[in-house]
């Protein structure tokens, strides 16, 4: 009898691993997002200046305009944050994009981020845990086609000691 | 006899057992099989649509935007609108003038929808305005929609810089939805003479790709009526 539950065990799951293939096989979804941010709290010491890294990465197979695209038409990447009391925020540093062109047009030249990158936002702060939120706005495309502008929440937790 | 008996129930178990054993291995099998066909497969089509971003190295060979080889097309997996009438819709050109999609009744008509910080589309518009020439015989003509919210003048200077004159319309953010909520651009639907959408196409295709579509289409339905040929309605004109 063992062997016969075993049996029909092997034999369902290779059903299923097929009915699964033939679920898999459906129209490719897209994300909802093109960039994933992880708030993870930093420490800073408390009264000097220093600097917070926030750390995105923008998915797979897409990539987004830097903050200084090479067009005017181009939406820069930019990072917009709300005054937080207790913390004097500097200008944001924005990392330099990539210079890229689209195989079948090197004229058009695209300035980009891909895969991860860094923005830095020099800080003062007074002892204590601080969140600073705001909103990241980008603009993705893939190798074929764009996507309109999103907006990334974006909570920046740091903790002055 | 009881003996005997239980001896035949054991070999009839032992057999059915290798019998579902056999099926179920053999049933494996074919699923990785199939797996391993469907992602061949899927890896043959997406190299056919591969277009690569290469790094810029301060060179620039005019010569390959022709984009015969681009092969970036993205057919609509699923087309909705297929074989159905498509959306009516009245919009104002750059010029401030209504202009109606009925105004090309009985021409065969692209609706592009674009936008001004969208490269690949600005990289098809050129083409479509070649096409448009090519096939003005047969009543053919674009409508590009800015599905943007870029001034007027942006979209216009946009416009002029691709050397486009076919008209350009403003969204009123209800045409989008109405052709199934259009998130990726480009994103163009091919009507018919009749006003049935006969393709549509999301992502850039290669210029080859878009002349064969814009060819079946002026193929298909007959001739363009008299009173279309070649003019344009009043306000259909940038």
């Amino acid at each position: 009898m063992r062997l016969f539950r075993g049996a029909f065990l092997l034999a369902w799951l290779g059903a299923g691993s097929l009915c699964a293939q033939e679920f898999g096989s459906d129209a490719e979804v897209k994300p909802k997002a093109y960039i994933v941010y992880a708030a993870e709290t930093q420490t800073v010491p408390a009264g000097k200046p220093s600097v917070v890294e926030l750390h995105f990465r923008v998915l797979d197979g897409y990539h987004i305009n830097s903050h200084t695209p090479k067009s005017e038409f181009q939406i820069p990447t930019n990072l917009k944050l709300d005054p937080a009391a207790g913390v004097k925020a500097g200008a944001i540093e924005y990392p330099a994009g990539t210079t890229y062109s689209f195989s079948f047009d090197p004229n058009e030249k695209l300035d980009v981020y891909s895969g991860p990158f860094t923005v830095k936002l020099p800080v003062v702060a007074v002892a204590g845990e601080h969140r600073l939120s705001g909103t990241l706005r980008y603009q993705a495309c893939d190798h074929a086609a764009c996507y309109p502008p999103k907006t990334l929440p974006v909570d920046v937790l740091l903790t002055a000691k | 006899m009881s003996l005997r008996r239980l001896k035949g129930v054991s070999v009839k178990r032992t057999a059915a057992f290798v019998v579902v054993m056999v099926a179920g291995i053999s049933l494996m099998l074919w699923a990785g099989w199939h797996n391993l066909r469907e992602r061949r497969l899927a890896a043959q089509k997406a190299q056919e649509n591969h277009v690569v971003l290469v790094p810029d190295t301060g060179t620039s060979a005019g010569g390959a935007a022709q984009g015969g080889n681009t092969g970036g097309m993205t057919t609509a997996q699923d087309e909705p609108l297929k074989g159905k009438p498509a959306p009516a819709f009245t919009l104002v050109n750059l010029d401030g003038k209504k202009v109606s999609l009925s105004d090309y009744k009985g021409r065969p008509v692209i609706v592009n929808f674009w936008a001004t910080w969208c490269a690949p589309c600005k990289l098809e518009m050129p083409w479509f305005e070649e096409f448009r020439a090519k096939y003005a015989g047969q009543g053919f003509e674009i409508l590009g929609i800015a599905e943007d919210d870029a001034p007027k003048d942006e979209i216009a200077k946009t416009a002029k810089r691709v050397n486009v004159s076919y008209p350009i319309l403003l969204t009123d953010g209800k045409v989008a939805p109405a052709y199934g909520g259009v998130d990726e651009l480009p994103t163009s639907f091919y009507i018919d003479r009749k006003g049935l959408v006969e393709t549509e196409t999301i992502g850039l295709a290669s210029k080859d790709e878009v002349e064969a579509n814009i060819k079946r289409l002026v193929g298909s339905g007959g001739e363009a009526p008299r009173t279309a040929g070649v003019v344009l309605p009043a306000g259909g004109t940038r």
